[in-house]
């Protein structure tokens, strides 16, 4: 038990100022001595892991997960694989797990590869822990390991389906929100020297060869868009569901090839640029190929007129497309969001007066606009008013209701753009700043991953010996200075 | 007698004519004596069909005029005009003779200059042979078969050596596309009329021609700017009348100045057209078209519309004209409108509708369109009834801008790092058959759409969670 506990402790250095080789060194054999226990004595882990926890009282010093995260991943994979162990009360162990899911130590864990990764599929697949409690362990997970969450994994797959399928969204959005840029399995990643360096970019240790993700499928990638595309529909942040589904319409293809997730989202897309916008813009988004914008044309034409419709005052043409196309919408699985966008199209109509008048009266309102879901007028002022007041309060409409003094309602429009002060406007451009900044970071890199490439490099010593052998043999540059060395002029001049 | 008209002009405006109820300030004998050629009788029948009160005399007219030349169709066209409008009148008898005459004698000209054309073509006299195709063209263009006499005029090219020869085919083949209202194919063929190698007289004889047939080509296809710009170009009104049987120099001055007064702005009218020394030639057999011009540059936008309101009719039975009328009219209004309110910041409805809008009528309509379309910068206030333009803000303008371009900055960056990520990491999506394979037919690509497995949220509706 001691000697098991002293290997336990032996890592990490207590010195916290060592370098990253003396650190990688110590990291590795530490990782050598404990796999070596656990293919030997794995059952006296098992056997021990009650006192190594700190649950029975203990002269030993105990195994902190955040501090020998290594040792305690050891451990806590002994007691769940290849089944929950029987020795300890399994509320117990699922408590250590989501302790030390919310707290491990990032740097220290990326040596930890395949354990990892086989305890993250675990619970992502949602059958250890309540998916709530799930998807919160395995976001912190992810973003300890990759503190940029710029890398797709395939435990971000794990966690954005089963985030959806249990409608735990809230705890999966700090993932789900950053942008990703590196994918695994990129070709002329060479493997770092150290692991441990905190300078290192994502790729580099999580990978296949780090253990710490599997490779991916296109359609995998293509999901985890779409996927969070859907998350983002579900809270009614259409802007940020509108650039997910753009990721999927503009995901890059060969060849004339195209994607059914692909085509899915484009519909999606045409709904939620509705919701966002009011409108859907007839181009498709820059960097789409012109095979698949053919593609979509034909599959998702009743999309594109029922958008077109929306964008008019004829009602009727919109709740007749809504109509007509309502086995469609079944069938793609998009009827909840058809029902939101024909809610809102009254209120888009009311935004769209605040091009054409800047005092209008509620009456007026109501005679010009008309409600999708009736195809009429509404019924009184009132109705109008409250409509109004809803769109103020959410920051879709900047204007304010007063009344006249005979009585008579109207909406006076405000200005929809802000005038910010030089202050305000600084303070923007400081954080835009900030995130370049951030981005410098990943273009490195990439411009690294792609400077160093084997073909990068053929090419730049084949066009150095080109510009070379051209001067050379160009005749009538070096005709030229010649003429400069002698120089004719001169000596005419001195004549 | 009343009854017919009515008839026929109900009958008129099913096709999707048009009807001109008042009585034109034109005088129809003045006026078709401008004009020589096929297109008096063009002219004659479109009045005839859309004036109301010149019907009768236009329609006369038409069939007198069909019957002067060897067109038996037309002949036929006007009659079959005037048995409904006038069935009283001498002139809705069908002149059977004359129709078997005319027939017949074409029928014996053709066979005849068929032949003769043979017999040249036999002799290899290039020059007989292009009089030949001419001959034949022209009249074949006479009887009304524009076809035919189209492909003679092609013949023409091949043995046409001097520039006026070619400049000769040109204008046989543009009089076709004319009649035909075949706009791009005079606009392909209108710089032939003028080969790079020609004198500076040569050129001051068929500008005339050469911009009037532009001008006319660029206001079918609706471009008025370019056609205005021709118009103003035309050049000496003694040449451009040699060409009446397309427009005579009254119509030029009419289109010119119309055409530009949609399209010009203030300053450039002054330049362009009240100065200009050889426009002004044209601006004075037409005065109401200056005066105008000229009001609209001095700022009475009222008068300006009136002026041409009262000459509307007139423009309606303009045979070029006609179908751009209300386009022309409305493009001119909504430019008065713009105009008259630039030097406001805030303006009464009830003063806006004294000056523009007709007795009893509301302007509102008109300027919500136009708000809507984006010609006019302003919005409308019901409550205290005024209009109010919209002052540009440039400070916020490039404030918004400046935040736009560095967000637009890091979201390309990035969406470009991610795709050379994608490309790297072999995860494009790759067309199933390579190029060559194409089976999918005239829906390209359709058959190359890989079935992903996406069963897992192919059942997942977004109503699930909302």
């Amino acid at each position: 038990m001691d000697q098991h506990a002293s290997t336990l402790l032996a890592f990490p250095p207590q010195d916290d100022s060592v370098d990253n080789e003396t650190y990688h060194k110590a990291a590795v054999a530490h990782v050598q001595r404990i796999s070596k226990m656990i293919k030997e004595r794995s059952r006296d882990l098992v056997v021990f892991s009650a006192e190594l926890f700190n649950v029975l009282p203990s002269r030993n010093p105990v195994v902190d997960p955040a501090v020998n995260s290594l040792s305690y991943l050891a451990i806590l994979h002994a007691l769940l694989f290849p089944s929950l162990a029987a020795k300890l009360p399994q509320d117990l162990i699922l408590q250590k797990l989501v302790t030390f899911m919310m707290v491990f130590d990032g740097r220290q864990c990326r040596y930890g590869g395949p354990p990892l990764l086989e305890i993250m599929d675990a619970v992502g697949s949602g059958r250890l822990l309540p998916p709530s409690v799930a998807v919160e362990c395995l976001a912190s997970a992810i973003l300890k390991l990759d503190p940029s969450g710029t890398i797709l994994t395939s435990s971000h797959i794990l966690l954005t389906k089963l985030a959806y399928d249990t409608d735990n969204i809230q705890p999966a959005l700090p993932v789900i929100e950053k942008d990703i840029v590196y994918y695994p399995g990129m070709a002329n990643h060479q493997d770092a020297p150290y692991l441990c360096d905190l300078e290192l970019p994502p790729p580099l240790y999580i990978s296949k060869t780090s253990g710490l993700t599997t490779s991916l499928k296109s359609s995998m990638v293509l999901e985890y868009d779409l996927v969070g595309g859907m998350m983002y529909c579900a809270r009614r942040e259409w802007w940020k569901a509108r650039k997910a589904f753009e990721r999927v319409i503009t995901f890059p293809t060969k060849d004339g090839g195209c994607s059914k997730i692909m085509v899915e989202a484009f519909k999606k897309w045409i709904l939620v640029s509705l919701l966002a916008d009011g409108r859907h813009s007839n181009t498709p988004p820059p960097h789409t190929s012109e095979s698949t914008v053919k593609i979509f044309g034909i599959l998702a034409r009743s999309y594109v007129s029922f958008a077109t419709a929306f964008a008019t005052d004829d009602v009727e043409q919109l709740k007749l497309e809504a109509h007509n196309n309502a086995q469609l919408w079944m069938e793609d699985g998009n009827v909840g969001l058809v029902e939101e966008v024909m809610a809102s199209y009254q209120k888009w109509r009311v935004l769209s007066l605040q091009d054409i008048y800047t005092k209008i009266s509620i009456a007026e309102i109501r005679q010009q606009t008309k409600s999708a879901e009736t195809g009429a007028v509404l019924n009184k002022d009132e109705d109008v008013e409250a409509l109004i007041h809803n769109m103020i309060i959410a920051g879709m409409l900047k204007g304010v209701i007063e009344k006249n003094d005979d009585g008579t309602k109207f909406l006076l429009f405000l200005s929809p753009t802000t005038h910010l002060s030089e202050r305000e406007l600084a303070k923007e451009i400081q954080g835009y700043a900030a995130k370049l900044r951030e981005i410098k970071k990943i273009f490195t890199a990439t411009s690294q991953r792609l400077g160093t490439s084997k073909e990068y490099i053929k090419w730049v010593v084949k066009e150095s010996k080109r510009d070379k052998s051209s001067e050379a043999q160009d005749p009538t540059l070096a005709f030229d200075t010649q003429i400069d060395d002698e120089d004719l002029m001169g000596g005419a001049q001195d004549q | 007698m009343a009854s017919d008209l009515l008839s026929f002009f109900t009958a008129m405006e099913n096709q999707g004519g048009v009807i001109v109820k008042d009585m034109p300030k034109l005088d129809l004998e003045l006026y078709i004596s401008n004009y020589k050629g096929r297109t008096r009788f063009d002219r004659l029948l479109l009045i005839g069909q859309c004036s109301v009160p010149l019907c009768l005399d236009a329609l006369k007219a038409a069939v007198i005029e069909a019957k002067k030349g060897k067109d038996v169709q037309r002949y036929r066209d006007a009659w079959e005009c005037i048995r409904f409008a006038g069935p009283d009148e001498p002139e809705a008898q069908l002149d059977d003779a004359w129709v078997n005459n005319t027939g017949r004698s074409n029928r014996t000209l053709t066979h005849q200059l068929e032949t003769e054309l043979k017999g040249y073509k036999n002799n290899l006299v290039k020059e007989s042979i292009r009089i030949g195709h001419r001959d034949l063209g022209e009249h074949l263009e006479a009887t009304g078969n524009l076809n035919a006499s189209a492909d003679a005029y092609v013949k023409m090219r091949p043995d046409a050596s001097t520039i006026s020869h070619i400049i000769d085919v040109g204008k046989h083949m543009i009089s076709i596309m004319l009649q035909k209202g075949d706009w791009t194919g005079i606009l392909a063929n209108v710089n032939k009329l003028m080969p790079p190698n020609m004198t500076a007289d040569e050129i001051t004889a068929e500008q005339p021609y050469q911009k009037m047939v532009a001008g006319l080509a660029y206001l079918g296809s609706e471009k008025y700017a370019e056609a205005a710009k021709c118009f103003l170009e035309t050049g000496d009104p003694v040449f451009c009348q040699r060409y009446n049987d397309v427009a005579s120099s009254n119509d030029v001055a009419t289109y010119g100045g119309l055409l530009a007064l949609a399209s010009m702005e203030r300053a450039e009218l002054q330049s362009k057209v009240l100065d200009n020394s050889s426009f002004r030639n044209y601006l004075e057999l037409e005065p109401q078209i200056r005066k105008a011009v000229s009001m609209f540059v001095n700022c009475r936008y009222s008068a300006c519309l009136e002026i041409l309101e009262r000459y509307r009719s007139d423009y309606l039975l303009d045979i070029y004209l006609q179908k751009h009328v209300s386009k022309i009219f409305s493009l001119i209004r909504k430019k008065c409108i713009v105009q008259y309110l630039i030097p406001f910041s805030c303006v009464t409805l009830d003063s806006m509708n004294a000056v523009f809008a007709k007795p009893d009528e509301n302007l509102e309509a008109e300027l919500i369109s136009m708000m809507k379309s984006g010609v006019l910068k302003a919005r409308i206030n019901t409550i205290d009834k005024v209009l109010v333009m919209v002052s540009s803000e440039p400070r916020v303008v490039m404030q918004a801008k400046a935040l736009k371009t560095v967000k637009d900055y890091e979201e390309e960056a990035l969406e470009r790092i991610r795709r050379m990520s994608l490309a790297a990491a072999d995860l494009e999506i790759k067309g199933s058959n390579r190029k060559g394979a194409g089976g999918a037919g005239s829906l390209p690509g359709l058959g190359e759409i890989l079935l992903d497995d996406i069963t897992s949220e192919s059942n997942l509706g977004i109503e699930s969670t909302s």
